[in-house]
C-alpha cells in the first residue's frame, strides 16, 4: 500500500515535468505536420461569428478556411479571451489570431504579422439624439470616454487629451453610452457598423467622428513563415477575384486593401 | 505446563522505563488480577501482550510457541504479529466498540473477516456466516443483552456497551482474555453488571488477566494476584497472601487506600 | 417596455441554446473534477500522513502552494506553461485540450483541499478504533475500510459539502482559458453573438442555471448527512 503511494505520487512529479521539445525549424511545416491551422478568434461580427447551425463564418473565417485549404490542412477554429491573444500564440494553443485584428505597434513586435488587408477606423458612438452636436473632434472637448483597454480607440482619446474610462471589451464600452454612466465611446467602425443603429440592441446609438484611420492583419508566431506564405496567398486571392467575393458576400467590399 | 510465560520483559518509553524485567507465568483457567497505582506499568504489560507496544527485551511464549523474543528479530516481523495477536483478546476502558455497527455487527465482524481467509468460505459461505452469527447471538444472551442485538452503541449505556466489548473479545475465542481496567469509565451503578459477566467467566474457566483498581472484585475473581510498582512485579502470590499478608511495606501502604472499600 | 419583452421572447431560443451548451460543459467540468479529486485527495492525504517524513514535507509543500495560490493562476499556468516555456503544448488544440487542461488544474486543486479534510477526518477518528481492530486479528487495510472509513465519511460530509457548493461556482474561472461554460455564453451576447448584442438578462438566467444547481447539491448533500445520523 505505501510503496504504492510513493510510485503514484512519483509519477505526479514526472507528470510536471513533460519532456521539453526541441523548436521546429519552420512554422509552416509545424502546421502541414499536424495536418491543421487553429484560428484563434472571438465571437466578433462580420469577421468571425456563428452561423444558425454553430459554424464559424465570416470574412475571416472564410478567408482563414481558404487559406488552410491552400496550404492544405484542415482549419480549427478556437474562441479565445482576446487579452490572451499572445499567450495563445506562443504557448501553441493557436497557430494564429486572425480576427480584424488592428496592427498596432504592440501587435507587430509581439507577432509576425501579414500585410494589412482591410481598412478600419476608430469611431466615436454617441446617443443618436445628440449626434448632432458631436460632429467634430473639437465638439468632444469635455465628454467623459469609455473604451477598451489596451485598445487602439483608447490610445485615440487618451492623445487627444480627452477623460476616458477603460473598461474590459468594445461591448461594454457601448454599454457604458447605452445606460448613460458614459457620454460617448470608441470602437471599431466595422463593429459599429454591425452592432448600432437601426434593427440592433442599441437602435438609439450612433457613430460621428472618425478619429483615425488603422489596418486588419493576420498575426502568427514570432519568426513564423507563414506570415509571407498569407502574402503570397492574398495576392493571388486578390488576383483571381476570390478575396473580392468573400468580401462582397459580407458587404466589407469597400474596406478591403488593394493587394499586389 | 505454563499456557503463558513471560520472561524479564522490558519497555521504555524514551527516556522512562516502564516495564523493568517482568516475569510471571499463568496456568490454563488461572485468572490473574493485576493491581496497583496509575503508571505502575499494568496497562503497558497488556499492550505488550496484545503488541499495541513493542517490548524492548525479554521473551513471551505461550506454549511452546515464541510469540516474542526481543534478541530473535523473525519474532517481529510485521505479518507474524496479526495471528499472534489472536492468542489474546483486550477489553478495553473505553470499549471502543464500531459506532456504525449495531452490537451484533460489532461481534461478528473480525470473526467473518477471518472466515474469509478459510479456503472452503467462499463456497460455503451462507452456512459459515449463519454459524458466526449464531455463536454471536448466544454470547450476547450469555451477556444479557438478548433484546438488545440490533441497537447501536450510541444507543447503549456504558456497561452494556463493555459487555458488547467482552462478547467480541471472547468471540475470537482467545486463549487468555485482558481486561484493561473495565470498570474505570462507568458510572459507579454500571460496574457491577460487568463484574458479574467477568466473574461468571472465571467460573467457566477462562483464563484472564485483569487488570483494576475495583480490589475487593480483585481479590475475590483471582486465583493470582501481581501487585506492580515502578515498572516492577513487587509482589505476587495467591488473593490471600498479597491482599491479607502483604510482604513488602510498599504493598501496605498501597492496600490502606482502599481498606474502606473492601 | 413591451417592445423590450418582444425582443427577448424572440431572442429566447437562441440564448438558451447556448447557454444550455455552456451549463453543459460547466456540469461536465464540475463532474470530472469530483471523480478525480475525491479519490485523489485520498492518496495526497495518504501521503501527508506518511512516515517517510520525505514524501510527508513534499505532499504538504505541495498542497501548501496549491491551497496558497489562486486557482486562476494554477489555471494559466497549466493551460499555457507546457507550450511557452516547454515549447510543447501537450492539451493538444481546440475545446478538448482546453477542457483537459482545466481538469486536471481543477481535480489538483480541489483534491488538495479534499486532502486536508480527510486529514482532518482520519486524524479525528479515535486511536482506540484502530487498537480494537488490531487486536482483533483485523488487517491495516480492512481497518481502513470496514472502521475507519465509514466514520471518516461522516465527519466530512459537511465540510466536503461546502467545498462541493464552492467548486459549482469556482467552475467559471476556466473562462479564463477561454473555455466556453456558462458565463462565457451569457456573456457573449453582451459583447454580441449571433445576432444578440449589449443584451445582459442573458446574464441574469446564467445565475438561476447555478441557483437551481446548487439547490439540487444541497438538497442531496443533506440527505447523505442525514443518512448517517443512525450512528455518532
Amino acid at each position: 500500500m505505501k510503496k504504492l503511494l510513493v510510485v503514484l505520487m512519483a509519477l505526479m512529479m514526472a507528470f510536471t515535468m513533460v519532456t521539453a521539445v526541441a523548436e521546429e525549424a519552420s512554422d509552416k511545416q509545424y502546421v502541414i505536420d499536424k495536418g491543421v491551422l487553429v484560428v484563434g478568434i472571438t465571437d466578433f461580427a462580420p469577421m468571425d461569428y456563428k452561423d444558425e447551425n454553430g459554424e464559424w463564418i465570416g470574412f475571416d473565417a472564410d478567408l482563414a478556411r481558404a487559406f488552410a485549404a491552400k496550404l492544405g490542412v484542415n482549419v480549427e477554429f478556437v474562441e479565445i479571451d482576446w487579452d490572451n491573444k499572445i499567450l495563445e500564440l506562443d504557448g501553441k494553443a493557436v497557430d494564429c489570431i486572425w480576427n480584424g485584428m488592428t496592427l498596432t505597434d504592440a501587435v507587430m513586435t509581439a507577432m509576425e504579422c501579414s500585410n494589412p488587408y482591410m481598412n478600419n477606423a476608430q469611431v466615436v458612438v454617441v446617443p443618436a439624439a445628440k449626434a448632432d452636436q458631436y460632429q467634430t473632434v473639437e465638439s468632444l472637448a469635455g465628454l467623459a470616454f469609455a473604451a477598451e483597454a489596451g485598445s487602439a480607440g483608447e490610445a485615440e482619446v487618451t492623445a487627444l487629451g480627452l477623460n476616458c474610462t477603460p473598461v474590459a471589451t468594445q461591448a461594454d464600452a457601448l454599454m457604458e453610452v447605452a445606460s448613460g454612466t458614459s457620454d460617448a465611446a470608441v470602437i471599431d467602425a466595422l463593429m459599429a457598423a454591425a452592432m448600432i443603429g437601426e434593427g440592433t440592441n442599441y437602435a438609439d446609438l450612433t457613430y460621428t467622428v472618425s478619429l483615425n484611420s488603422e489596418e486588419y492583419g493576420v498575426g502568427f508566431r514570432k519568426g513564423s513563415d507563414l506570415a509571407a506564405e498569407l502574402n503570397a496567398f492574398l495576392v493571388e486571392a486578390a488576383a483571381d477575384g476570390s478575396l473580392q467575393a468573400i468580401a462582397e458576400a459580407y458587404l466589407v467590399q469597400a474596406a478591403l486593401i488593394n493587394q499586389q | 505446563m505454563s499456557i503463558l510465560q513471560v520472561e524479564q520483559l522490558e519497555k521504555s518509553f524514551g527516556a522512562t522505563k516502564v516495564l523493568d524485567g517482568i516475569s510471571f507465568t499463568m496456568e490454563q483457567g488461572e485468572v490473574l488480577s493485576m493491581i496497583g497505582s496509575s503508571g505502575s506499568g499494568k496497562t503497558t504489560l497488556l499492550r505488550c501482550l496484545n503488541f499495541l507496544e513493542k517490548p524492548n527485551g525479554g521473551r513471551i511464549l505461550m506454549g511452546d510457541e515464541v510469540l516474542f523474543d526481543a534478541a530473535d528479530a523473525r519474532t517481529l516481523r510485521e505479518s507474524e504479529i496479526r495471528k499472534k495477536r489472536l492468542h489474546f483478546g483486550l477489553v478495553f476502558q473505553n470499549f471502543n466498540l464500531f459506532p456504525q455497527y449495531t452490537a451484533l455487527q460489532n461481534v461478528v465482524l473480525a470473526k467473518e473477516l477471518l472466515a474469509r481467509e478459510q479456503p472452503d468460505y467462499k463456497k460455503n459461505k451462507h452456512q459459515i456466516r449463519a454459524e458466526i452469527e449464531e455463536a454471536a447471538q448466544n454470547l450476547l444472551i450469555q451477556m444479557g443483552l438478548k433484546d438488545k442485538m440490533k441497537h447501536y452503541p450510541h444507543q447503549l449505556s456504558g456497561g452494556q456497551c463493555q459487555r458488547v466489548a467482552i462478547a467480541r473479545a471472547l468471540n475470537l475465542q482467545p486463549d487468555i482474555l485482558c481486561f484493561d481496567e473495565p470498570t474505570s469509565a462507568l458510572d459507579p451503578e454500571l460496574t457491577g453488571e460487568v463484574l458479574k459477566v467477568i466473574r461468571e467467566l472465571a467460573d467457566k474457566n477462562t483464563t484472564m488477566i485483569i487488570v483494576t483498581h475495583e480490589m475487593s472484585f480483585a481479590r475475590d475473581v483471582a486465583s493470582k494476584v501481581i501487585f506492580m510498582d515502578g515498572g516492577k512485579i513487587c509482589e505476587m502470590g495467591s488473593p490471600q497472601e498479597v491482599f491479607e499478608n502483604p510482604q513488602k511495606e510498599r504493598t501496605r501502604q498501597f492496600l490502606s487506600n482502599y481498606k474502606n472499600n473492601m | 417596455m413591451q417592445q423590450l419583452f418582444e425582443q427577448i421572447t424572440q431572442q429566447m431560443p437562441i440564448v438558451f441554446r447556448s447557454l444550455n451548451q455552456g451549463f453543459l460543459q460547466t456540469l461536465r467540468l464540475f463532474f470530472v473534477t469530483l471523480l478525480g479529486a475525491l479519490p485523489l485527495g485520498l492518496v495526497i492525504s495518504f501521503g501527508s500522513m506518511s512516515r517517510f517524513k520525505p514524501l510527508k514535507w513534499l505532499t504538504r509543500i505541495f498542497v501548501g502552494i496549491i491551497r496558497g495560490t489562486p486557482l486562476m493562476i494554477q489555471l494559466l499556468i497549466f493551460f499555457y506553461f507546457p507550450g511557452l516555456v516547454l515549447k510543447n503544448n501537450i492539451w493538444g488544440s481546440g475545446e478538448a485540450g482546453r477542457f483537459t487542461a482545466a481538469s486536471i488544474a481543477f481535480i489538483i486543486n480541489y483534491a488538495c483541499y479534499f486532502s486536508e479534510i480527510y486529514r482532518g477526518g482520519i486524524q479525528g477518528i479515535p486511536v482506540g478504533q484502530e487498537e480494537a481492530g488490531l487486536v482483533l486479528g483485523m488487517k491495516p487495510a480492512q481497518i481502513f475500510f470496514k472502521v475507519k472509513l465509514l466514520q471518516m465519511i461522516k465527519r466530512i460530509v459537511p465540510p466536503i459539502s461546502n467545498e462541493i457548493i464552492t467548486l459549482v461556482k469556482d467552475t467559471s474561472l476556466a473562462r479564463i482559458i477561454a473555455l466556453q461554460e456558462i458565463i462565457w455564453a451569457g456573456q457573449a451576447f453582451m459583447k454580441g453573438s449571433q445576432g444578440i448584442s449589449g443584451a445582459i438578462w442573458p446574464l441574469f438566467f446564467t445565475g438561476v442555471y447555478y441557483l437551481v444547481w446548487n439547490g439540487v447539491l444541497s438538497w442531496l448533500l443533506g440527505k447523505l448527512e442525514k443518512k448517517m445520523d443512525y450512528f455518532r
